[in-house]
């Protein structure tokens, strides 16, 4: 019993910060259409920024090198700040990659591949910053709280309660603020029906902003936690994240914020639940389960059918 | 990288076309200096030992000399984290004239890129590949980073020296890695050979970070001794995992974890592992005097790491080669082929004073090497940084 709740909150943890990054590409999908592939590179910014604000110094290698900022900041102020950043970023990836090939009426599949640039250049740049090194976000970043504490007798590092926690307050606030404000709304309405939404007077270009904008929290926010519960493992340590995600926008329901959020924790726990003599293969476990969703629901969990009108 | 992914395919089709080896017969161009080539993971997730290995390069370009005392010409090519950037990268390398090639960085990488280079005639010294089977893979393969079987069982006898009561071990390894597995093979005959074989074997993928489901099942078998063959950021994460998740025990890791790299991963956590390594700062010769010197010159006082000292190893052999082999057979008059035959066997049956020791080489390549130790790793106070502290 407490081998299986051990797994349940393992699986739930893990589940949680691809929820979390899921959330992002949700968000941009419903109201284009298309993947972005550049959020991987600012979930890995979001990390590297929480790292630094937390008053961590650059290594020995990039044009950065040894770089510190003069103030230290508290973890949870870091990790909102680090969200902004990422916000900031994920704004600019949509300026250079996605609004000038809309503005052109290109086919969505060219701002998929430009999105996928982007997101290369933002990683290559972040090496030529910072270097390749490996960092972790110090333990000490949780004050005086345990490192990890004992929970109907299964044993949980802090830093995974601290995830769960955040990911379901992101989520519920998220989903407030689609179905309570005026600005959710009006989201809601561009993914729904850009043509009809543009009628009713709302500005589609800035609630595409709006959502990148937003995407760009997430995954800041997301990327801070996991340099948290594990490590930044270099620039590149967020393309795994990033076909995991893919995996759980899928499976979950393209567009749909709740598939996003019950897709992860499934892929989550279903990682979890793998045996452990095979736990070398979850991925394989994950992605397979994934495929045999799809078989039976080709639109993913919680995904609409598709209306076309004739 | 995809750029250089690009240019390797161009040298393919090349190569295929029949214009590439026609450069083979071609005489070999010394006018910049001796042409070698290396190819080490200067992206991907192995990037963190890449870094230490063009370190490691680039204090050898300064210090060593090529035939006639001109500098090495050293081309560099990223050869990414996996088979194909490492496999697209020998083979412009290859294509550019090298003659000789140092890398790639991961034993994975050498199983894919190796045979192009022994195919096409070029020697290759393998600066950091430990699995067992590389210099076999053929004449022209030859490595200065001692195999996984001569150094991994001493960090385990070191360990039951140390801690004789140790009763249940636990090991994990990489399934998709080939350093691992040949590494873990090693460890648990190791173990096996002192009475403790493994009570659990948990198997991680490549670039896992999060090992919680694994060290769940392996502590449920309260084991007091843990044995990883893992990559360095990998190996960090678990150990930092284990650790918060309450194990208190020993840990023993392999040569994927011989890097400083590892110390911000695992911080404070990382105090006491264990580790054999094939190099050792503290080794009291003039050779490694030296190296040592002009790391900590270059790096503001750090003390230089195993990787950095094998790649500075490799360049060292590779000139010191072709310098005797000028000497009595001038490389001028040799066409590109010949003169990466004639280095190869040159280099083979040379002994070398370097930051490893006195080392040479088997004639099928692999390194005979006097040298080896055991070091425990120390975090200074506040966990961000720390030693490899050797153990008599």
């Amino acid at each position: 019993m407490d081998h299986l709740l051990q797994l349940l909150v393992n699986g739930l943890s893990s589940g949680a910060v691809y929820a979390l990054f899921a959330l992002g590409y949700t968000l941009v999908f419903s109201v284009l259409g298309v993947i972005n592939f550049a959020h991987g590179a600012v979930f890995t910014l979001g990390a590297y920024f929480t790292y630094l604000l937390i008053g961590g110094a650059v290594g020995a290698n990039g044009l950065l090198a040894g770089l510190q900022l003069p103030f230290t900041l508290p973890f949870p102020l870091a990790l909102l700040l680090a969200g902004v950043g990422a916000a900031a970023v994920s704004l600019l990836v949509e300026a250079a990659a996605f609004r000038p090939l809309r503005r052109r009426g290109a086919d969505p599949l060219l701002a998929l591949i430009s999105s996928l640039g982007a997101g290369v250049i933002l990683v290559n740049l972040l090496q030529l910053l910072v270097g390749a090194e490996s960092y972790a976000i110090p333990t000490s970043a949780l004050g005086t709280l345990p490192a990890a504490v004992s929970l109907g007798g299964a044993q949980v590092r802090t830093v995974q309660l601290l995830l769960m926690a955040i990911a379901a307050l992101v989520v519920v606030v998220l989903t407030l603020w689609l179905e309570r404000s005026r600005g959710g709304k009006a989201l809601q309405a561009v993914a729904e029906d850009p043509t009809t939404a543009r009628l009713l007077g709302i500005n589609s270009d800035r609630m595409v902003q709006l959502a990148f904008g937003v995407s760009g929290f997430l995954a800041g926010v997301a990327g801070g936690l996991v340099g948290l519960s594990v490590s930044i493992a270099g620039p590149y340590f967020g393309i795994g994240y990033g076909l995991k995600g893919l995996g759980v926008l899928v499976l979950g329901g393209l567009g749909s914020v709740p598939g996003a959020v019950l897709g992860g924790l499934i892929v989550g726990l279903a990682e979890a639940l793998v045996p452990a003599d095979y736990s070398g293969f979850k991925d394989a476990v994950a992605y397979a389960f994934l495929f045999a969703v799809l078989l039976l629901r080709p639109r993913g969990l919680l995904g609409r059918p598709t209306i076309t009108k004739v | 990288m995809i750029g250089a992914r690009a240019l390797g395919l161009v040298a393919l089709l090349a190569a295929l076309t029949g214009c590439g080896p026609g450069a083979d017969t071609k005489p070999l161009n010394l006018s910049a200096g001796l042409p070698v080539g290396a190819a080490l993971s200067l992206t991907g997730n192995a990037n963190v030992y890449g870094q230490d290995q063009q370190i490691g390069l680039r204090l050898a370009q300064e210090s060593v000399k090529g035939p006639g005392g001109k500098p090495v010409a050293l081309r560099l090519e990223d050869g990414g984290s996996d088979e194909q950037s490492a496999t697209s990268a020998f083979n412009l390398l290859i294509e550019g004239g090298a003659i000789a090639l140092i890398g790639p960085t991961l034993s994975q990488q050498a199983f894919a890129a190796d045979p192009i280079a022994q195919r096409r005639g070029v020697p290759v010294v393998a600066p950091s590949n430990t699995a067992s089977g590389i210099p076999e893979i053929g004449s022209f393969i030859s490595r200065v980073s001692a195999q996984s079987s001569v150094i991994a069982p001493l960090s385990i006898a070191k360990a039951l020296e140390l801690h004789p009561g140790i009763k249940r071990a636990a090991v994990f390894y990489a399934h998709d890695d080939a350093y691992s597995t040949s590494e873990t093979t090693i460890f648990q005959k190791a173990l096996s050979a002192k009475g403790l074989p493994p009570v659990t074997v948990q198997r991680t993928q490549l670039n896992d970070q999060d090992f919680q489901n694994q060290i769940t099942a392996a502590l449920r078998l309260k084991p007091d001794l843990i044995v990883l063959s893992l990559q360095a950021v990998d190996g960090g994460n678990l150990i930092r995992q284990l650790r918060e998740l309450g194990y208190r025990g020993v840990i023993v890791v392999g040569n994927g974890m011989n890097t400083p790299n590892i110390y911000p991963i695992c911080q404070k956590h990382c105090d006491g592992i264990l580790i054999a390594q094939a190099y050792s700062p503290e080794l009291d010769t003039p050779a490694n005097r030296e190296f040592v010197r002009r790391y900590k010159a270059a790096k503001g006082g750090a003390i230089p790491p195993q990787l950095t000292a094998q790649a500075f190893t490799a360049l060292q052999v590779i000139s010191e080669a072709a310098d005797r082999l000028d000497r009595r057979q001038p490389l001028a008059k040799l066409n590109l082929r010949s003169a990466r035959a004639a280095l190869n066997s040159e280099l083979l049956s040379g002994r070398y004073q370097t930051p490893l020791g006195e080392i040479g080489f088997t004639a099928d390549g692999e390194v005979v090497q006097k040298q080896f130790f055991v070091a425990q790793v120390r975090m200074a106070p506040g966990g961000r940084t720390g030693r490899f502290a050797l153990l008599n």
